[in-house]
C-alpha cells in the first residue's frame, strides 16, 4: 500500500523574460525558498526530483545534471525527468511516487527553465517535434498545431473567439495579483486581445503565453515527516499521466482523451467521483488561452465544448464557482515550460493552506487539481490536491504571499552586453531517414499514389502508415491504397514563420483526413482564398508533375477544394 | 513482416539539424567572477564557512549546504597540478600541428579546481603535484573571458 505523501512547501522565483541568473541559479533560489518556506534545510532532503524541457533551450547537452547542483542533488540521489510541456506537474508526480513508494521521506521537486538563452527563438528547438521527413519539409511552425486544434475545437462547437479571448483575460487580470508575474494586466479587455496582432489564425498575440525563465520547486513528505515538518501539510491525493498517440494528425483534435485518462486515474486514486463537485479549484494548463478550456473539458469539470460559455460567465474568476488559473497561469504569470507547471502545483498548496494572498479564492477550497501538457502535444499530468477538514491553520502568512523575489530582469542592452557572455551553436546536424513504412509511402507518393497500412485487428487503415498498430501492438497486415482526395479536419492561415517573421504571403497548413484511411497528415491548402477555406471541405491533392517527383510529402502540391 | 531494405546506399536521407544558437550568459557568480577577472586581472572564488570548502569560479550559492554566497576570496596565482593531459587529436579527430596541454590545478586558497592551458613546459615532462602560477594577460588584452587567463605555466 503506498503511503501517503503531502506538499509542506513550495517558493518560486519571479518569472521574467531574461534572468541574470544562470539555470542553476534560478533552480536554487526557488529550491532555497521551497526549504526556508517549511524551515527545512538540505540536509534533510533524501532524494531530489527535477525536470526541465528540451536541452535545446538551455544550450546545455545533459541539462537535469547541469542544473542538479542548484536543485541540491550534490551527493543525492537525483533523477531528472521530461514529458515536454506535462513536466512541471509530472515532476511532482514522480516525487509522489518516490515518497509513496518508501524510497525516500522528504523529496525536493525542481523545475527549471531558461529559454532566453535560444537565439533567435526558442521555437528553433521545437521543430524536430514535426516528422523530419514527412512534415518538415513543408516549413511548419509550431503555432501551426495549437491554431489547427484551436480552429477545429473552434468549428465543431460553434465557439465563439470572444469567449476564448475572455480566458486570456481572466488570467492576465488574476497576474496582476501575483509577485512573481510577468504579464499581469489588471485593465486588459477582450477587444485588446482580439485586437492583437494574428500568427496563425485563429491564434492571436494575446491568446498565447509569453517566453520566460523562472523556476518553481515543491518540498515533499511522507505523512510522517509531513507532520513533523508542517502544521498543515496539504496532501497528494491523486496523481494521473496518460499519453495518446504520437500521431498527431490521427489524434481527436476536439477532445484531449489523454487529459481525460489522466483525470480519470487522479480522480480514482483521490476517491474523486463527482470532480465537479468535488474539486473547489482548478489549475488547468493554459499556454494558449482555447487549452484551459480544452483541459477544463478533459478534466471532466465540464462537459464537452462548455467551458468557453463558463469563461464568458465568470464561472471561471477568481470568485466564481470553479475559480480556474487563480495564479495567473502561464498567460499571465509566465511560460518557462517546465517551471510553469510545476507553479500550478505550488498555487494550488498556496490556496489551500489559505496563503495565495490577493489571489486568494474565497472560502475554504478543500481539494483542487493542477494539470499540464506536452511530448508530442499527446501527453496529460495530473494532480489532485487536498488538505485535511477544517480552516487552514497557517493563514498567518496571508498579508505576505510567500513568492521568492529573486531573478533578476536583465535588458536587452544589458543581455547583449554582459560581460563573459559566450555566443555559440550546437551545431548538431543530421540525416534522417525515413524508415520501412513511411519509405514505402514516399514510394507511393511519386507514382502518384497514397498508400496506408491495414491493421485487420482493429480495422483501421493507418495514413501515416506504420508496420505496427500503436493501439493493437502488432504487425500491420497489408498495404492499401487509399484516395487522394479527403476532408479538410482543420486549417490555419499562418501569417509567421517559426521564427517570427512575418510572411509575405500567408499559408493555409491542414490536417487532411484521407478518404478511404482512418487517419490523415499534414499538408497545405492551396487553390482557394484564405477566407474560403473551410473545416470539413472536400480536397483532392495537386500532384507535381510526374518528372519533379522525388518521393518526398512535397510530391503532392498541395490539397485543393474539389471540382476547382 | 519487415522488408528490409537490400541496398542501404538507396536509403533517402533527409539532412537538417534545429535551427538555434546560444548566448550563455554567466550569471550572478559569473558576474562578479568576470569583472574581477577584467578589471583587476584576479580570480575569485567563493568560500563557504559552513562547509569550509572554497570554489572558483565564484558562486551564488554553496551546492552542498545551499548557503548563499559571494565572491569573497582572492585564489592563487600559485597552485598544485593536480593532473593533466597532452591533446594530439582536435574534435574531428584530426592531429594537432602542436600537441595542447591541459592542466587541473588546485590554485592556492580553493579546494575546487580550475582547468585550463599549461604554458610552455619546456623539456621536463610534467608531473603531477607540480608548483604552477596562473598566467593572466595583460589589462589591454582583457574583455572579461575565460581566456583572460593564458594558461598556467610551471614555477619550478
Amino acid at each position: 500500500m503506498a503511503r501517503r505523501v503531502a506538499v509542506v512547501g513550495a517558493g518560486m522565483t519571479r518569472f521574467v523574460r531574461r534572468a541574470q541568473e544562470t539555470g542553476k541559479e534560478l533552480a536554487w533560489e526557488a529550491s532555497r525558498e521551497a526549504l526556508a518556506s517549511c524551515d527545512l534545510s538540505l540536509d534533510r532532503v533524501d532524494a531530489v526530483c527535477l525536470t526541465s524541457a528540451p536541452d535545446a533551450f538551455d544550450g546545455v547537452h545533459m541539462k537535469g545534471e547541469y542544473l542538479s547542483d542548484g536543485a541540491g542533488a550534490f551527493g543525492r540521489p537525483f533523477m531528472r525527468t521530461y514529458v515536454g510541456g506535462g513536466s512541471g506537474v509530472f515532476t511532482a508526480i514522480q516525487a509522489y511516487y518516490t515518497v509513496a513508494s518508501g524510497m525516500a521521506d522528504v523529496v525536493l521537486a525542481v523545475a527549471e527553465e531558461k529559454m532566453s538563452s535560444t537565439q533567435p527563438h526558442p521555437q528553433g528547438a521545437f521543430l524536430t517535434i514535426f516528422d523530419n521527413v514527412l512534415e518538415r519539409p513543408l516549413g511548419p511552425n509550431l503555432l501551426w498545431i495549437f491554431a489547427l486544434e484551436m480552429n477545429r475545437y473552434m468549428t465543431v462547437h460553434g465557439l465563439d473567439k470572444r469567449d476564448i479571448a475572455s480566458v486570456a483575460v481572466k488570467n492576465k487580470r488574476n497576474a496582476a495579483d501575483h509577485p512573481a508575474a510577468l504579464l499581469g494586466q489588471a485593465d486588459i479587455t477582450v477587444d485588446d486581445v482580439l485586437a492583437s496582432e494574428t500568427l496563425a489564425w485563429p491564434v492571436q498575440r494575446l491568446d498565447v503565453s509569453p517566453i520566460s525563465d523562472g523556476a518553481v520547486a515543491l518540498v515533499v513528505a511522507s505523512e510522517e515527516a509531513a507532520r513533523q515538518i508542517s502544521a498543515d501539510p496539504v496532501w497528494i491525493q491523486g496523481v494521473g499521466w496518460n499519453l495518446d498517440t504520437a500521431y498527431w494528425t490521427n489524434r481527436d483534435l476536439v477532445f484531449p482523451e489523454y487529459v481525460a485518462n489522466a483525470a480519470r486515474m487522479a480522480y480514482d486514486m483521490a476517491g474523486v467521483t463527482e470532480p465537479r463537485k468535488q474539486i473547489h479549484v482548478a489549475e488547468p494548463y493554459d499556454p494558449f488561452d482555447y487549452k484551459e478550456l480544452h483541459h477544463l473539458e478533459g478534466l471532466l469539470l465540464f462537459d464537452r465544448g462548455k467551458a468557453p460559455e463558463a469563461a464568458r460567465d465568470g464561472v471561471l474568476d477568481r470568485k466564481g464557482d470553479l475559480p480556474s488559473c487563480p495564479s495567473g497561469g502561464l498567460l499571465g504569470v509566465g511560460n518557462p515550460i517546465a517551471a510553469a507547471g510545476l507553479m500550478k502545483v505550488a498555487e494550488l498548496f498556496w490556496q489551500l493552506r489559505g496563503e495565495a494572498g490577493a489571489r486568494q479564492v474565497p472560502g475554504t477550497p478543500e481539494r483542487g487539481v493542477a494539470q499540464a501538457w506536452g511530448d508530442l502535444m499527446q501527453v496529460g499530468t495530473v494532480v489532485v490536491m487536498g488538505r485535511d477538514g477544517g480552516p487552514p491553520t497557517t493563514a498567518r502568512r496571508l498579508d505576505t504571499p510567500p513568492v521568492a523575489t529573486p531573478a533578476i530582469s536583465l535588458s536587452d542592452a544589458q543581455f547583449r552586453s554582459a560581460t563573459g557572455a559566450v555566443d555559440d551553436a550546437i551545431g548538431a546536424e543530421y540525416e534522417w531517414d525515413a524508415g520501412v513504412a513511411v519509405g514505402r509511402f514516399l514510394d507511393g507518393l511519386r507514382e502518384g499514389r497514397i498508400m496506408g497500412r491495414e491493421c485487420r485487428n482493429c480495422g483501421r487503415v493507418l495514413v501515416p502508415p506504420r508496420m505496427f498498430c500503436e493501439r493493437c501492438f502488432r504487425g500491420t497486415d497489408a498495404w492499401v491504397r487509399v484516395e487522394d482526395t479527403g476532408v479538410v479536419q482543420t486549417f490555419s492561415i499562418c501569417h509567421v514563420s517559426w521564427d517570427m517573421k512575418p510572411l509575405e504571403e500567408p499559408l493555409l497548413p491542414a490536417v487532411i483526413a484521407v478518404d478511404g484511411s482512418d487517419g490523415g497528415f499534414l499538408h497545405m491548402l492551396g487553390g482557394v482564398a484564405p477566407d474560403d477555406a473551410r473545416v470539413g471541405m472536400a480536397v483532392e491533392a495537386v500532384w507535381k508533375p510526374v518528372g519533379e517527383r522525388t518521393g518526398s510529402i512535397l510530391d503532392i502540391a498541395y490539397f485543393r477544394p474539389v471540382g476547382d | 513482416m519487415l522488408e528490409k531494405i537490400a541496398r542501404p546506399d538507396e536509403v533517402r536521407r533527409w539532412p537538417g539539424g534545429m535551427p538555434v544558437r546560444h548566448r550563455y550568459t554567466p550569471g550572478v557568480g559569473g558576474d562578479a567572477f568576470f569583472a574581477a577577472l577584467r578589471e583587476r586581472g584576479v580570480l575569485l572564488g567563493s568560500h563557504c564557512a559552513h562547509c569550509g570548502y572554497t570554489y572558483v569560479p565564484a558562486r551564488l550559492f554553496c551546492e552542498r549546504c545551499f548557503s548563499e554566497l559571494s565572491a569573497d576570496t582572492e585564489v592563487g596565482p600559485g597552485g598544485e597540478l593536480v593532473s593533466f593531459t597532452i591533446v594530439f587529436a582536435g574534435i574531428e579527430g584530426e592531429p594537432l600541428d602542436r600537441p595542447e596541454m591541459l592542466g587541473a590545478v588546485r590554485l592556492d586558497g580553493a579546494d575546487a579546481v580550475l582547468i585550463h592551458r599549461v604554458l610552455e613546459p619546456g623539456e621536463e615532462p610534467l608531473e603531477i603535484g607540480e608548483r604552477v602560477e596562473v598566467v593572466v594577460r595583460a589589462e589591454a588584452h582583457r574583455t572579461g573571458s575565460i581566456l583572460d587567463v593564458a594558461g598556467f605555466r610551471r614555477t619550478d
